[in-house]
């Protein structure tokens, strides 16, 4: 019982941080449907910000409380700057281009800014430590302990959601975008400009990601180039079982995503070496027989 | 125009003879390397000095030698003297280039034809030879081979587009389309031939063989990216499963058998993974078949029912033997592993011929038909599920086979080979070469393994700029390089 429990708590964690990349990908796709494959990577470039600050340009014996703020700044900031500009110069140009070029193109960014940091960052061609900038120890609640980094990612990964969907509901932008995802066309005839919203909704997901990949690293404590590419799958599994387009939905994908893995790993066959392989097993039947997700409405034909 | 012409040529190539002197004769100076660049400088000089329209070409081929030659030697941490010149040079031809179209060559008659074709496949034989062995096969003896390699390269670019500018390359395609199975047949007989070139080693047989196989499964990757538009990006985990299918019978049956049973191992999983495209297009269908490709790598590297050896990978894999005849072994004049490039080259020219056949057959325009748009295909009457598992099982299929040669031809088989950087490769092949044309997937094939084999120094770099290139050919040539 309390290894449930224990493997309940290490789920729900994964599934706030997943969960943070997620609202990047159901995002974009509800704005103007392309799989931003290269979203994953945002995250890890934000990551490898964040420790290039904490490593390189902090002190020694700085305080994680101001560390901590310093480093989100640095990750979104790099997240922000990759993602715009990846928008600008590989995705804004392709728009009316063969229907495979932006998934083809996605996936070239993805693995250049993969090599780009593994190849130029120093030391990044093996895991690197990332620094514990938080308060050490753990919340032990009977027999289930949460590091209270992970109690810190549970806190802010669904307020940063609830957030978003006021923005998103509420703000002047937030209408633009949903106008967008409706009808771009007719959006485009009551004075929004496509383009712009575009840029914002890459925007806001990039500094999700950023803030998500600081939460990672210090939960975590070690950072490689490969966590974007395979939590950015995470994500998009999370986003699509939530149903894409939704920020509620992708946060409720992304909590059963973390359970999904971490209970497969303790009780389903072949244990922690095919934890991933059963959110792969679990992304394929969704896409197979419930591509509209949990909170998605179904959709008719889709290119 | 001409003499603006002459004039950078004569800067170029008058200093271009002494162009190591200074600067690079104490890094350079192996004697054969004298008749390298230096000789390709100065055939391109004489190109652009004779030939008006070969000027802009030239230039491009001089700059690129140039462009070379200083990036090696400022690696080296040497000042480059010749190289700035012969850079101004190439940059000041390509200046005034002529920007008529190419002329109409009109086709002769079929003996001449016939003549014509037999001459450029050998010719090409002759350049894919000279191609791969430019630059020698070890580092040890000569550390500078990736820039010899490099600056041939430009030569090679350089030609090829002088030809094009006189329309030849137009001229010897329609040629070639026209009398298709004679041309096909030429050029299987000259594929055949490589191995009595100085390409003839075992080295070079051995990678010759192996960009064979990675060429026959990116042609069965564009029948089902290319012909059908069917993004799939765990491909290679079709080769794994014929590789280890023919593995796990290696000792068992011969290989023929080893490699119908790794086929057809690989067809039916085709099937298993086909089945999603007739619920799931587009995007959401790439990421199912990466989902299996995921899947079936994690597999493999935890040794799933002790098939796949895991981590251990599967050990000797006896080579091919047939007829009493080992084909990792000499034959007669042979080098060794001749016998295996014959293999790949019978493959992959079987797979060209599936390739066409296919294309101009009922089931490619199904394909092309669904590529274009899938409803309007179904209304058309197109039976668009059968048409989609099909393309599925014959590239899986294609796959499947290349994997059994690939597991005999290699001796050993371990999950790494298939991992997802492998799939992308293979995507970047038939993306460069051009989705759905028939050499494409060749020219992709050869060009992105032989590079890695060819630059050691860059292979940090190699998946880099693989995904560089992904997204500039989407961007600029997005019906790849080959294809006009």
């Amino acid at each position: 019982m309390a290894v449930l429990a224990q493997q309940i708590v290490n789920g729900l964690v994964l599934g706030a941080l997943i969960g943070l990349i997620a609202l990047g990908y159901t995002m974009v796709y509800g704005i103007i449907q392309l799989i931003n494959f290269a979203h994953g990577e945002v995250f890890m470039v934000g990551a490898f910000g964040a420790h290039f600050l904490a490593r390189y340009v902090l002190p020694e014996d700085v305080r994680w409380y101001v560390a901590l703020p310093a480093m989100c700044l640095a990750a979104v900031a790099v997240s922000i700057g990759v993602a715009v500009a990846m928008e600008r110069l590989a995705y804004r140009p392709l728009i009316g281009a063969h229907r495979l070029a932006p998934l083809i193109t996605a996936l070239g960014v993805s693995i250049l800014l993969q090599e780009v940091v593994r190849v130029f960052y120093p030391g990044a061609t093996a895991p690197l430590a990332f620094p514990r900038m938080f308060v050490e120890g753990h919340l032990a609640i009977g027999p289930v302990t949460i590091l209270w980094t992970g109690v810190l990612a549970l806190a802010v990964a669904p307020l940063l959601a609830a957030a978003l969907h006021i923005y998103v509901e509420r703000s002047r932008l937030g209408r633009a975008m949903r106008a967008t995802a409706q009808d771009p066309d007719t959006a485009r005839l009551m004075g929004i400009s496509p383009n712009r919203v575009t840029l914002a909704t890459f925007v806001i997901g990039a500094g999700l990601a950023g803030v998500g990949a600081v939460l990672y690293g210090i939960h975590y404590t070690q950072i490689d180039t490969a966590i974007g590419f395979q939590n950015g799958i995470f994500a998009f599994t999370a986003a699509v079982l939530g149903g894409i387009g939704s920020i509620r939905g992708a946060m409720l994908g992304a909590f059963c995503i973390g359970l999904v893995k971490s209970l497969a790993g303790q009780y389903v066959w072949g244990g922690v070496q095919y934890d991933y392989v059963w959110v792969f097993v679990l992304l394929i039947l969704v896409l197979m027989f419930r591509p509209q997700g949990f909170l998605g409405r179904p959709e008719g034909m889709r290119a | 125009m001409l003499v603006g012409a002459l004039l950078p040529w004569a800067s170029t190539v008058l200093p271009g003879g002494a162009y190591p002197d200074r600067a690079t004769l104490q890094f350079f100076d192996a004697p054969h390397l004298v008749s390298g660049f230096r000789l390709h400088l100065v055939l391109l000089g004489v190109l652009a000095a004779l030939l008006s329209r070969a000027r802009k070409p030239a230039g491009i081929g001089v700059a690129v030698i140039a462009l070379v030659h200083m990036g090696f030697l400022i690696g080296l941490g040497a000042p480059s003297i010749g190289g700035p010149v012969a850079l101004a040079g190439g940059l000041l031809l390509m200046w005034p280039g002529l920007t008529a179209p190419a002329p109409e060559l009109k086709p002769p008659g079929p003996a001449v034809a016939r003549l014509v074709l037999l001459v450029a496949f050998a010719a090409l034989v002759w350049l894919v030879s000279e191609t791969l062995t430019a630059g020698g096969q070890s580092r040890a003896t000569n550390p500078y081979g990736g820039a010899e390699f490099l600056a041939f390269c430009g030569l090679v670019l350089a030609l090829a587009c002088a030809l094009s500018a006189y329309g030849v390359l137009a001229w010897l395609a329609a040629l070639t389309d026209r009398h298709r199975f004679f041309a096909f047949s030429v050029m299987l007989v000259c594929a055949l031939a490589l191995p009595f070139t100085d390409a003839g080693t075992g080295y070079w047989m051995t990678v010759a063989s192996t960009i064979g196989v990675y060429a026959a499964t990116a042609i069965g990757l564009n029948i089902v990216v290319g012909l059908a538009g069917l993004l799939d990006l765990g491909y290679v985990a079709f080769l794994g499963i014929g590789a280890f299918t023919a593995a796990n019978l290696a000792h068992v049956v011969p290989f023929p058998v080893a490699a119908l049973a790794g086929t057809a191992t690989a067809g039916i999983l085709g099937i298993v993974v086909g089945a999603p495209t007739l619920r799931v297009r587009g995007d959401y269908l790439a990421i199912v078949t990466l989902a299996f490709g995921e899947i079936f790598f994690r597999a493999a590297q935890n040794n799933i029912g002790g098939l796949t050896g895991g981590a251990n990978s599967i050990p000797g894999i006896p080579p091919i033997s047939m007829f009493g005849h080992a084909f990792d072994k000499p034959l007669g004049v042979l080098p060794a592993g001749s016998l295996y490039y014959a293999v790949t080259v019978v493959m992959v020219a079987v797979a060209m011929v599936m390739l066409v056949n296919l294309r101009h057959s009922r089931t490619g325009r199904a394909w092309a038909a669904i590529r274009e748009d899938e409803d309007v295909a179904r209304a058309m009457g197109v039976r668009t599920g059968r048409a989609k598992i099909l393309a599925f099982l014959v590239g899986s299929m294609m796959a499947g086979l290349a994997g059994a040669v690939f597991a005999h031809k290699l001796g050993t088989v371990g999950y790494e080979s298939f991992d997802f950087s492998e799939s992308v490769t293979l995507l970047a092949a038939v993306v460069l070469g051009g989705m759905g044309t028939v050499p494409g997937a060749v020219v992709g094939a050869s060009l992105l393994f032989v590079l890695p084999e060819k630059l050691r120094e860059f292979s940090d770099y190699r998946l880099m700029l693989f995904g560089l290139a992904l997204i500039l050919i989407m961007r600029f040539r997005p019906r790849g390089l080959v294809s006009s």
